[in-house]
């Protein structure tokens, strides 16, 4: 059985170091720009940062790889080809791309850096998994958080490319790598601008208990006394459907694996993801030390989830419960 | 009479000016800053004015940035990150993460939602095991997270 490698989430420098104190096999970062998914402001890393973070993980054996996933915009290509030559220039490990141009030049250019297929490429059978292994050489795949359980299953069973799914985290909705919906509020969207629901279109407007989220003008939500809030995305927004007020497209929770790694390992899936580069290093200490201790006692005979990884991954999370998300659908 | 003290600081805080403390804050960030932002310019928070709020007693200290230096900030506030004075600690102590902070109702930011969301990152890019390095023990011990 294969021990599959644990690939964190940093939005800074102390973030990076506490995933690779706390556990982690590979850190994944971004730069300060609109050339990955999570274009936040104060977020990410600058060169010099990224060289500290790459020098920090291999003294520690660890891996960086850098997130290069969103889709060059017309005109500005080039900007998006300097991202691909800072990482290599920088040490990376891999980068993580979406865009087939993006693939293609760093496959041309940069022949030795490792290429992995971003969730944003929404990539959720084979034969596209192999087009861009033929076509770009990437060695491994993220899988969108579409696929169930057995389609897992036999996706990783008909491709020679590494499967990475994710573990833990907030939840998008279905609609991974193809979601407009930033867009139609914001004119912004992840896929574009890097940023879904972006920080300069969200309003909390905090009214005695009430708590009101407003996405460029337009409530999307209202939280009560003591209700847990959630991020401002359209998708997690509570709406007036036919007289009935409710969360009409995703409710806001997170995914949870550890009651099915040992499967996911079963499969020979090569990594798990966490999500959250936006979070603190708080954060990514904490799930990074949780994962770690469930994919270690995973790989040993007699594996249970032990109640203090669920209390400790329940406390951090986004939404009202945890769930295995697609990963246990009934329907196909 | 133990209610009498312990309602004291709620009533009468708000009512004493901000400015001295929010001076305090100013001059320790700015001698930190050489050791913590070497890298930073605050281009982001110039001409802005940031206010950390305590949720009770409800008093606050509002600071800019004049390219050089913190500022102690008399205008009324571009953002306001309001929580308890716990929960302050405890993410200074990195014992809790702001988004599960804010999610659990516990962190609010009211006004530039942007602004809030470059301090909150600002803060968890800094790396506060250097500070503790340098403060004295009490100081450290006190900022460092429990066991």
């Amino acid at each position: 059985m294969r021990v599959p490698h644990l690939v964190c989430p940093a939005g800074s420098l102390p973030a990076l170091k506490k995933a690779v104190d706390h556990g982690a096999d590979a850190v994944y970062v971004g730069f300060k720009d609109p050339t990955n998914a999570r274009n936040f402001a104060g977020l990410n890393f600058t060169d010099p940062q990224l060289a500290e973070g790459v020098a920090y993980a291999h003294r520690h054996g660890r891996e960086v790889l850098v997130a290069i996933n969103t889709y060059p915009q017309a005109g500005q290509t080039g900007h998006w080809h300097r991202a691909v030559d800072r990482a290599a220039e920088l040490g990376a490990d891999a980068v993580i791309m979406a865009d087939p141009g993006l693939l293609a030049y760093a496959a041309r250019t940069w022949p030795q850096l490792r290429r992995h297929l971003s969730v944003q490429g929404s990539a959720t059978n084979a034969d596209a998994i192999n087009l861009a292994h033929e076509c770009f050489g990437i060695s491994r795949v993220v899988l969108p958080r579409v696929l169930t359980l057995p389609q897992v299953e036999y996706v990783a069973a008909h491709t020679p490319v590494e499967i990475e799914v994710f573990g833990f985290g907030s939840l998008c909705v279905m609609a991974e790598g193809r979601c407009a919906l930033s867009s139609w509020a914001t004119g912004e969207s992840p896929n574009t601008h890097g940023v879904c629901s972006p920080a300069t279109h969200v309003r909390w407007d905090q009214q005695g208990d009430t708590l009101y989220a407003r996405l460029n003008g337009l409530l999307i939500d209202r939280f009560g006394k003591d209700e847990p809030a959630g991020y401002p995305t359209l998708c997690k927004g509570r709406f007036d459907v036919a007289g009935d007020t409710y969360y009409a497209l995703e409710e806001p929770t997170s995914l949870n694996t550890l009651s099915i790694l040992p499967e996911l390992m079963r499969m020979g899936i090569a990594a798990i993801k966490v999500e959250g580069r936006q979070r603190s290093p708080t954060y990514t200490a904490q799930v990074t030390r949780v994962l770690r201790a469930a994919i270690d006692a995973a790989s040993q005979e007699r594996y249970s989830v032990r109640p203090e990884w669920q209390s400790q991954l329940t406390a951090i999370s986004e939404g009202h419960q945890q769930t295995l998300g697609a990963y246990h659908r009934p329907w196909r | 009479m133990i209610r009498f003290f312990s309602t004291l600081p709620a009533k009468t805080l708000p009512r004493l000016p901000e400015a001295p403390p929010a001076r305090i804050a100013a001059f320790v960030l700015n001698r930190l800053a050489p050791r913590l932002w070497q890298d930073e310019d605050f281009a982001w928070l110039a001409g802005r004015a940031i206010r950390i709020a305590l949720v009770e007693p409800a008093i606050g200290i509002t600071l800019g940035h004049d390219g050089r230096h913190f500022v102690p900030m008399q205008q009324a506030a571009d953002v306001t990150l309001r929580a308890g004075w716990q929960d302050f600690l405890a993410m200074i102590r990195q014992e809790a993460d702001p988004d599960t902070l804010f999610f659990q109702r516990r962190l609010q930011i009211d006004g530039d939602t942007e602004l809030g969301l470059h301090l909150k990152n600002w803060l968890d890019a800094t790396d506060w095991d250097a500070l503790r390095s340098v403060l004295p023990g009490p100081a450290a011990h006190w900022l460092s997270p429990r066991a």
